[in-house]
Order: C-alpha cells, then sequence, then structure tokens
C-alpha cells in the first residue's frame, strides 16, 4: 500500500452500476488496471470517481516513501512515482470521460487524480492544495502542466505557497469545471448512473443541471489576481520575493504577509524546481510534463543535492514540530547547476525516464482540460 | 533505444489505416445514408514514438537560455494583451491582424509596456557581457515568434537606437540616455536610410554644420531625396533619433557621422523644425509606425556628437583619432552587424514556426485515395510531399546550428574577430532570410487553402518576414560583400605568400580534396564527401574569381568595373563560402552529441541538407565538381532520405520547442476547429 491513508478511499463507478470500492492496499496499480480495463469495455461509457469520507484524496502516502529512503531504498519510492505518473497520463489521455467528485480535500496526489479527467465537480466541502513546497517536495503528478494552464501567474501562486482554495474558487479558476452543492450529489449520481452516453456535452449538461454559480468571498485570493500576476509573473524566486515586498510597502496587508511568510517557509529547493518545472510545463504537453517530473522526484528522493524531502516529512508528517531545517537553507546558496541536476537523467544504470503504455486512442482528449 | 524496425512501422500505419476504414466498412448496404465523415485524428497516431529524447534535441536547437525563452512565452500565454483565441478548444495566441494599422501600433506599444513592467528587458542596455547578450538574443527571438512588428519595433529602440549610443558614444552619453533608454523613458529610432539612398550609406544627404558661436550642430535635409525614410518608431511614438550624416567643418565634409536629435516632447509633440509624415500600411510589420523625416536647420548641443571615432571641439575643428575615412565609416556601421545577427537568427524561427504547422497539418490531413474506397492518403505519406517539407526542414536544422555559431562569436567578438564577424554575419544573414522566405511559400501552398487563412500564421508571415531581405543591408549587396572580402583575403594571400587563415579558408592551405567518381549511398552519407565537395567548390570558384577579375583588370577595367562584371561568380561564391561555413557549424555541434539515436537523426538531418544542395545548386554540375551520374545518384539517395526522416518528422518539428499556442488551428484539431458549432455563440 503506497497511496492514501485512513481518508481516502476511491469508488470508480461505470454507469452500468458497477461499483468498486477501493480501500487500502495497492491503490494505484489497481486504479490504473481498472482505468484500462474500462477502456476497452463499451459497456463502461464514463468513470465516476469519488471519496469516502471527508476527504476526495489527500494525497500519496509520502511518510512510507520517506521511511523507504530512510533504509536506503530510494528505489521503491520512485517506483511508487513512476506508477502514480502512468496513472496520471493515462487519465490525461481517457477516452472517456472521467466525472471527479471533489466533496473534501483534494491535496497533491489527490489533485493528481482527478485534474485530468473532463469534469470535477467541487462543492461547499472543497479544500484544494499543492503543499508540496513545505514538505521539500514539488507539485508533481502533472501539475507543472496543470497549474501552469489556470489563468495568469495563479498557478505559480497556488504552487509555489500551497495556498488553499475553496469549491468556489477552484470553480473561478477552472480546476473544477462545475460547483454542485453536497446535498445534491446523490441525486446527481443518480442522474449520472442513468446515462447511456460518453457525450461530454450531454455529461456536461446533465451536471449543469444539479450546479448553481457559488458566491467568491470577498476576501477571497481570486480577487487579487492582478497582484498575484504582477509578483508571481517575475522570472526568479528572488525577484518574486523582491515584488511581493515590494507590493507590502505599498499596502500593509495580511494576505501579502502570509503570502511572503508561506514562501519563506516553504524549502528554498522546492520553491526553485517547482517554478522553473510550472514554466517549463507551461510550454510542454502533458507527457512531456510528466517524464520531467519524474526526472525531478527521482532526484528529490535520491536527495543527492537536498535532502529537503525528508526533512519536510519528518518536520509536518512524522515529528510534527513545523520546523524543518531546510538545506541548503537559502536561495541563494543554491546555484544554476544544482537546480539543473533535477532536471537530468539520473546517474543509475537501471534509471530509465518515465515510458507510458501506448494509447491506442490517444486523441484530442490529451488537451488540456482546463 | 534503436529505432522501430520497418516492419513495425508498416503494422503501425496498417492499424492506423484500419482505424479509419472500420468505419467504411460497416456500410456494406448500398444505401443512401450518407458515408462517414472524416475524423480528425492527432500526428502523434500517425508518427511512431520519438526514439530520442526532445528535451535534449530542444536544447541543442535553442542553443542557450531556455528557462529565460520559456519564462517569456508563459507571460505572453497566460496575459490577455496578447490576444489569446480559442480554436478547437486549444488557446492560441497572435497579434489580431485585421485591426487598423493604428490600433496594431497602439497594440506593439502596450505589449512592450507590459513586457517592461514584466522586467524582460532588464539589463538589455544597462548590462554587461556575453550572457547578458546571449539572454538578449534569446528574448527577442520569442517575441519574434508571437509577432515580428513586436521584435522589429523592440530592435530599433534596444538594438539600433541603444545599440548606436553603446557604439558611437562615449560616457557622456552611457550615462545620459541608457538607463533611460532600457526603462522607456525614452523612446529612440535610428534615422539612417533616405528617400534617395539605402544600402550606400555614403552617399546620404542629410548635412550637419557646426556653429562655433552657438556651440550647436545644425541638421538640415537639403532636398526631398534627403528625408529620411522607413524610420521604424519615428511616425507615432519616438522621442529621440540618431541622426546619420554627413559632417561639414569649414567647408570640408568629414563623411558620415551620428548625432542625436530630439523629435518630439514628452507629450508626444513634434519638436520645431523637424517635419514627420507616415510611410503608410505595409505588406507586413504594421505594428511598426515607419516614418518620414525631414530636418529643417535643426539646432542640437555639441554634446550629441556621438564621438567615439571622431569629435568636434567647442571652437569647431574636427579631431578623430583614424585617419582613413573608409575606415572611420566602417566604424559606424558596427550596430548593423547586431542587427544581422538577429535578424539571422529570427529567420531559423520563423521557418522553424512553418515547418511545425505545416508538418503537424501533413500528418492529419489526407488527400486522394490510390484505389476506390481506400481511405486517403497521409500528406506527408506522399514521396513528393516529403520531398517538399523534408529537405527544408534539415536545411532549418543546419541554419540553426549556424545562427547559434553567429551569436556565438558575434558575443565573443574582439577587435581581431570583427571582420570575420562582418563577412559571415553578411552571409548567413542573406542565406538565412532567403530560406526562410523560400521555406514559408513552400509550407503556404503545402497547406492548402488553410495556408491563406490568417490564424494559421504562415501566409501572413510571408508578408512580416519579406523586409528581412532588404534591411539592414540588401542580401544581395551583402554576398557580394561576402565574395569581395573573400578576393582580398585571397589576394593578400597570394601578395605575401602565407597562408590562409580565418574565414575557415585554412582548407585551402591543402591540396585539393579528392572527390570520388562513383557515389555510393555511404560516401554520399559521409561527413569527409560532404566536407570534401563543400571544400573543393569554395577553392575552385574563389580560384576562378580571381582570375576573372585579374583578367578584366587586364584588359584594362578598373578593379570595381571588373567586379560588377564578374557578378555570377560572384554569386557562386558567396553560395559556396556560406554553405561550407554552414556545414561546419553543423558538423560541431554534432561532434558535441555522443553516439545514440539524437546523433543519428542529426546525421540523417546533415546529409538531407548537403544532399538538397548538391542536387538544387547548378554550380556543381556547371563546373564540374558532379557529373550528370553522380547527379542521379544524389537525386535518388534524397529520396531514401526523405523516407527515413519521415518517422522523425513529428518528433524533429516537436523539438522546436515551441509552445503549441504559438503555433495554429492547422497544426491540431482542424475539423473542431471549423466546426458548426466553433462559430455558436
Amino acid at each position: 500500500m503506497k497511496m492514501c491513508s485512513k481518508d481516502f478511499s476511491t469508488r470508480l463507478r461505470a454507469n452500468y452500476n458497477k461499483s468498486i470500492e477501493i480501500y487500502e492496499g495497492r491503490l494505484i496499480s489497481k486504479l490504473l488496471e481498472l482505468f484500462l480495463a474500462y477502456e476497452e469495455d463499451s459497456n463502461v461509457k464514463l468513470v465516476i470517481m469519488k471519496g469516502n469520507g471527508r476527504a476526495f484524496c489527500s494525497g500519496g502516502d509520502v511518510a512510507a516513501v520517506v521511511h523507504d529512503i530512510n533504509r536506503g531504498n530510494w528505489k521503491i519510492g520512485a517506483k511508487f512515482f513512476w506508477e502514480e505518473y502512468i496513472l496520471n497520463y493515462v487519465m490525461a489521455t481517457y477516452s472517456k470521460p472521467q466525472v471527479s467528485i471533489l466533496n473534501g480535500i483534494v491535496m497533491g496526489g489527490g489533485a493528481g487524480a482527478s485534474v485530468h479527467g473532463r469534469f470535477r465537480i467541487a462543492t461547499e466541502n472543497s479544500v484544494f492544495a499543492m503543499p508540496e513546497t513545505a514538505l521539500g517536495l514539488f507539485p508533481d503528478v502533472g501539475a507543472s502542466y496543470c497549474l501552469s494552464r489556470l489563468p495568469g501567474f495563479f498557478g505559480e501562486y497556488v504552487g509555489l505557497t500551497g495556498a488553499r482554495l475553496d469549491g468556489a474558487e477552484m470553480l473561478a479558476c477552472g480546476l473544477a469545471t462545475h460547483f454542485v452543492p453536497s446535498a445534491r450529489l446523490s441525486s446527481l449520481e443518480a442522474a449520472l448512473h442513468k446515462l447511456d452516453s460518453s457525450d461530454p456535452a450531454i455529461i456536461s449538461a446533465v451536471i449543469d443541471e444539479y450546479s448553481l454559480q457559488p458566491y467568491l468571498k470577498d476576501k477571497s485570493t481570486y480577487h487579487r489576481l492582478d497582484t498575484i500576476n504582477r509578483c508571481f509573473s517575475r522570472r526568479t524566486i528572488e525577484e518574486i520575493l523582491s515584488a511581493l515586498e515590494r507590493e507590502a510597502v505599498k499596502s500593509a496587508d495580511d494576505w501579502i504577509s502570509s503570502t511572503i511568510q508561506s514562501l519563506q517557509k516553504a524549502s528554498p529547493t522546492s520553491l526553485k524546481i517547482s517554478l522553473r518545472s510550472i514554466r517549463e510545463g507551461r510550454v510542454q504537453g502533458v507527457g512531456q510534463c510528466l517524464i520531467r517530473e519524474y526526472r525531478m522526484v527521482c532526484h528529490v528522493v535520491r536527495g543527492e543535492v537536498s535532502k529537503d524531502f525528508v526533512e519536510g516529512c519528518r518536520a509536518i508528517l512524522l515529528d510534527k514540530d513545523k520546523n524543518p531545517k531546510w538545506e541548503p537553507s537559502r536561495l541563494d546558496q543554491l546555484n544554476d547547476s544544482m537546480i539543473d541536476r533535477y532536471f537530468s537523467r539520473v546517474d543509475d544504470e537501471e534509471w530509465e525516464d518515465l515510458k507510458f503504455p501506448a494509447r491506442s486512442s490517444y486523441t484530442a482528449s490529451a488537451l488540456a482540460k482546463l | 533505444m534503436g529505432s522501430p524496425s520497418p516492419a513495425d512501422q508498416v503494422s503501425r500505419r496498417a492499424q492506423v489505416l484500419a482505424g479509419h476504414l472500420r468505419g467504411l466498412q460497416t456500410s456494406t448496404e448500398p444505401s443512401l445514408s450518407p458515408s462517414p465523415c472524416l475524423q480528425y485524428s492527432p500526428p502523434e497516431l500517425a508518427s511512431p514514438p520519438p526514439d530520442f529524447n526532445l528535451s535534449d534535441m530542444r536544447k541543442l536547437m535553442d542553443g542557450h537560455n531556455l528557462q529565460d525563452r520559456d519564462w517569456l512565452f508563459g507571460l505572453m500565454i497566460q496575459s490577455k494583451l496578447f490576444n489569446p483565441r480559442v480554436a478547437g478548444g486549444r488557446v492560441f495566441v497572435s497579434p489580431d491582424y485585421s485591426q487598423s494599422m493604428e490600433q496594431q501600433r497602439e497594440m506593439t506599444m502596450k505589449r512592450i509596456h507590459y513586457l517592461l513592467d514584466c522586467g524582460v528587458f532588464q539589463e538589455w542596455l544597462t548590462g554587461r557581457g556575453p550572457e547578458v547578450e546571449m539572454r538578449k538574443f534569446a528574448l527577442h527571438e520569442v517575441i519574434g515568434m508571437y509577432d515580428h512588428s513586436l521584435a522589429v519595433k523592440l530592435g530599433v529602440h534596444y538594438f539600433l537606437w541603444g545599440g548606436a549610443i553603446q557604439f558611437f558614444g562615449t560616457k557622456r552619453h552611457h550615462d545620459k540616455w541608457l538607463r533611460d533608454t532600457e526603462n522607456y523613458v525614452i523612446k529612440g529610432c535610428f534615422a539612417m536610410t533616405e528617400l534617395g539612398h539605402g544600402s550606400n550609406v555614403r552617399g546620404i544627404e542629410t548635412v550637419t554644420t557646426y556653429d562655433s558661436k552657438t556651440g550647436e550642430f545644425v541638421i538640415n535635409s537639403p532636398c526631398e531625396s534627403a528625408q529620411k525614410y522607413w524610420i521604424g518608431g519615428a511616425a507615432n511614438h519616438a522621442t529621440h533619433t540618431i541622426v546619420f550624416s554627413q559632417l561639414n567643418i569649414n567647408g570640408k565634409s568629414e563623411g558620415v557621422h551620428a548625432f542625436i536629435a530630439q523629435i518630439r516632447d514628452t507629450d508626444g509633440n513634434i519638436c520645431p523644425n523637424v517635419r514627420v509624415a507616415d510611410c503608410g500600411h505595409k505588406i507586413g510589420l504594421n505594428g511598426v509606425d515607419n516614418g518620414r523625416i525631414w530636418f529643417d536647420n535643426v539646432r542640437i548641443p555639441r554634446e550629441n556628437l556621438l564621438n567615439s571615432v571622431a569629435d568636434v571641439s567647442p571652437d569647431g575643428q574636427y579631431l578623430s583619432a583614424i585617419k582613413d575615412p573608409d575606415q572611420r565609416f566602417a566604424a559606424f556601421l558596427a550596430p548593423l552587424t547586431s542587427g544581422r545577427v538577429t535578424i539571422a537568427s529570427s529567420a531559423v524561427y520563423s521557418s522553424k514556426m512553418s515547418l511545425a504547422i505545416a508538418i503537424r497539418y501533413s500528418l492529419t490531413r489526407r488527400a486522394f485515395s490510390l484505389t476506390p474506397n481506400q481511405p486517403e492518403v497521409l500528406l506527408l505519406d506522399y514521396p513528393s510531399h516529403q520531398r517538399r517539407l523534408l529537405p527544408l526542414l534539415a536545411k532549418t536544422y543546419a541554419m540553426s546550428f549556424a545562427a547559434n555559431y553567429l551569436k556565438m562569436i558575434y558575443v565573443k567578438r574582439t577587435p581581431e574577430s570583427n571582420k570575420t564577424i562582418h563577412v559571415v554575419s553578411s552571409a548567413f544573414k542573406a542565406i538565412l532570410t532567403w530560406h526562410n522566405m523560400r521555406t514559408l511559400q513552400e509550407c503556404r501552398e503545402a497547406c492548402g487553402g488553410q495556408g491563406l487563412k490568417t490564424e494559421n500564421r504562415i501566409g501572413h508571415m510571408k508578408g512580416e518576414y519579406d523586409v528581412q531581405s532588404t534591411f539592414e543591408g540588401d542580401n544581395n549587396v551583402l554576398m557580394q560583400q561576402v565574395s569581395k572580402a573573400l578576393l582580398a583575403e585571397y589576394i593578400a594571400v597570394q601578395k605575401r605568400n602565407r597562408p590562409f587563415k580565418g574565414l575557415g579558408l585554412e582548407h585551402l592551405n591543402k591540396s585539393c580534396p579528392d572527390v570520388p567518381s562513383q557515389l555510393t549511398s555511404s560516401t554520399l552519407r559521409s561527413s569527409q564527401f560532404q566536407t570534401d565537395i563543400f571544400c573543393l567548390r569554395e577553392r575552385d570558384l574563389l580560384i576562378r574569381f580571381a582570375a576573372e577579375i585579374s583578367q578584366l583588370q587586364a584588359q584594362g577595367l578598373s578593379r570595381e568595373y571588373a567586379l560588377l562584371q564578374s557578378y555570377q561568380l560572384a554569386e557562386d561564391l558567396g553560395r559556396a563560402f556560406s554553405d561550407r561555413a554552414i556545414l561546419q557549424t553543423f558538423l560541431d555541434a554534432e561532434a558535441a552529441v555522443s553516439s545514440g539515436p539524437l546523433k543519428s537523426v542529426l546525421s540523417l538531418l546533415r546529409s538531407m541538407h548537403v544532399l538538397i544542395i548538391l542536387e538544387e545548386d547548378a554550380s556543381f554540375l556547371r563546373y564540374g565538381y558532379l557529373s550528370p551520374d553522380n547527379a542521379a545518384a544524389i537525386r535518388k539517395e534524397v529520396t531514401i532520405l526523405c523516407s527515413e526522416l519521415r518517422p522523425h518528422a513529428l518528433a524533429l518539428v516537436s523539438s522546436f520547442g515551441i509552445p503549441d499556442a504559438f503555433l495554429s488551428p492547422i497544426a491540431f484539431n482542424w475539423i473542431d476547429a471549423n466546426s458548426w458549432s466553433s462559430v455558436q455563440p
């Protein structure tokens, strides 16, 4: 079992009412297997993903990966990410519509399991975040593809600061395609079950019937898009920080200071590689993004430049002292060649670049769905 | 990972074709039901997976500052100012060329201010050193891929106006102008060309005199043909200009000099004694406000003479360290070199855009069935279509290496390398921009009617890029300068009895290379043969050219007149030099790659690049470097190379690293992009 602890389970649904619940066990392998099988099964018209309990999915079990790393076994961790990214790719290139019901926490791997699909339904319970830079990791699972395609430089903001978004914000920025109040979810599901069509327009029309336009709260960061664009469009992390500091001088403001704080608390290495990953992702296809992220994550788990991932998990997930000691501890201690390493091939005989399964139906559905 | 075997490729193709057939086979009954529609199937399906790493190839293509490029692509894609439009479920960015000329000019200026605020132009003038210059080149290339007007408008301000201040000015000018220019506090333009004089800068008619009583220069346009013409930025926005003018001191003409003159005040009103008119609508670059300027005895302070080469003392004495007026004039043309470097490189990026679009389209568009009821054939599966596009692709790869080399020698320039840079930049600027125009035309035709739509970019780019063969030196004039420089080198070597050194001419010190009379496929593909045949042609043409000139001179013709008469040999020699130099940059780039699939495909491209020149350039047969039999073998090999490059076509254009948003709807799902639902509100 490598993914998703107690608060997570996934239900795959085909519309002829086959419902499969996946709890523990080899979740990702199982999902991948099912996705591939359903693609061939002409009875399956669409795939519904949802969580049980208060989360959709709060991400992979990185603690287990760190455990393996500590025992000197980075390759087990690498294998976990390999499978996860393959699943992300299959979802991104899937020939049938995937409907994800995001009635709760959607973080990290959970975002990866939904955002590549055609429909993402947010509710008043949705909480979205990519908190990886605080863990010494970087937004992966294809996030460099998806975040970079959010409006303006909102993706940089979300990916670097780990900011939390609610359902209304997810809809506004395009991470969600619909907003359905949770009270209506069971009737929506029932309606989807009755459908005998894979036509996205028809499915969308059904979801539309249950959707409403949520109110974007006054304090929403999405209203700050202009400021976000001004600051997060800068070329480097250092320049982003000084742009934010200039804004802070212009007007004392909690939001700006907390944004600066989250950047200062994050791993400097994570910030630098995350920014570069999102910037490269903006001009690449989803496959290229996942290949690059796989290279990056292998370097992260090998810990040759920085061991921040282990340290971040220790401080946030294991010891919970929330006081990670990043190394290198400052942005200016990271030179270009250190960052370049994360984007290069891994120097190990057995290692290879991420390879995708042949997708006979690699079609227009491989488009960005944002 | 090896390349897929031909059998694999065949079975893959068969599968793809079967997919198209499936729809047809179901309707067996002779009914009146409509035949099934064409389905868009992405180019990935018509190509085997790439067998080399696309990022590694892109690194080789772009050569430098990839992260800076991606950052800037992102700045443009994410901003509403860059006119994002959705077609077929994708976002594309490119200017709205249906706007009026005035609107396009205002949009260009708005985009400049946005990029300025984002910090794109930081250090463009205040920074120093090769790294800063390479970054500037990279960012400028990316801007040009969005819109040539935007790149040209910026090029005039930073490279021409800013460059003139850097190169011709001294500390007082640098301190006063460079920072303000970098931050667009002032807007500069560059008034060199006149109605009556373009390439012949020494003949310009604007005259400047010095008034020692007031310590001012007085600039005057004495006649209509002296009006400054095509001055980018002059019609609407520029506040200042560099003025090229004859300098007349105490009744003596000291030749062409450069001055700074203000033409608009801070409110945008035209200054007294300056007249400005618009050049009007053009076949392209309508986002650039080209204007004409007349000077009616405009007075400027003495300090506004850009005095790195020559100065005038307060009491009106002419002072110059360079006594030879020829050399003095040459020093004035230095900023045009940087212009030629950026033009050459941007021409390659334009070719890349058009090839990426046309090749992606040719992997999704079908036409005609070989037999009735068979699916139609994919355009790029026609050998003739391969022959049209793939050689241009190979040449674009070669020219990419050439442009990277040119940038590199430019940023590492020394006083000793100036001559090489002048010759190489002239040759490459001409060859690369001619190649671009040819590529654009072929790609336009290869896309059929779709190529005519402005949204599909290629056709429109013909108008946008045509100017490249004219500005910063007419291509034909530049190529004549190349052969003239080679001749001068040849004569100097003969006279002083020393070996050739520089310009890559060292091969003339060795004995004449032997080219085998029978050309097998492996010979044709060997770098040795390819180098030899290009060296042979260059050597022979140089000797012939020198002989013809000296023969004509012996008949009593002046050297200048003899050069005019020998224009045919001069042209052939200029090409021979360029082809050999470009091949050298390819070989150098290839040598830096370790063996593997990437190196193999580079070698295919190099062979295609060379063989297509051997096939197309008549000089090889004309002067007997190749026999008609050789030519036939080459032609056959080109066809084989086409079929070998065909499986790599998609990967090769993907390696250009052009974001999807910078291509066009026909590069993706053109059926969706044109569907009825796409025109519904």
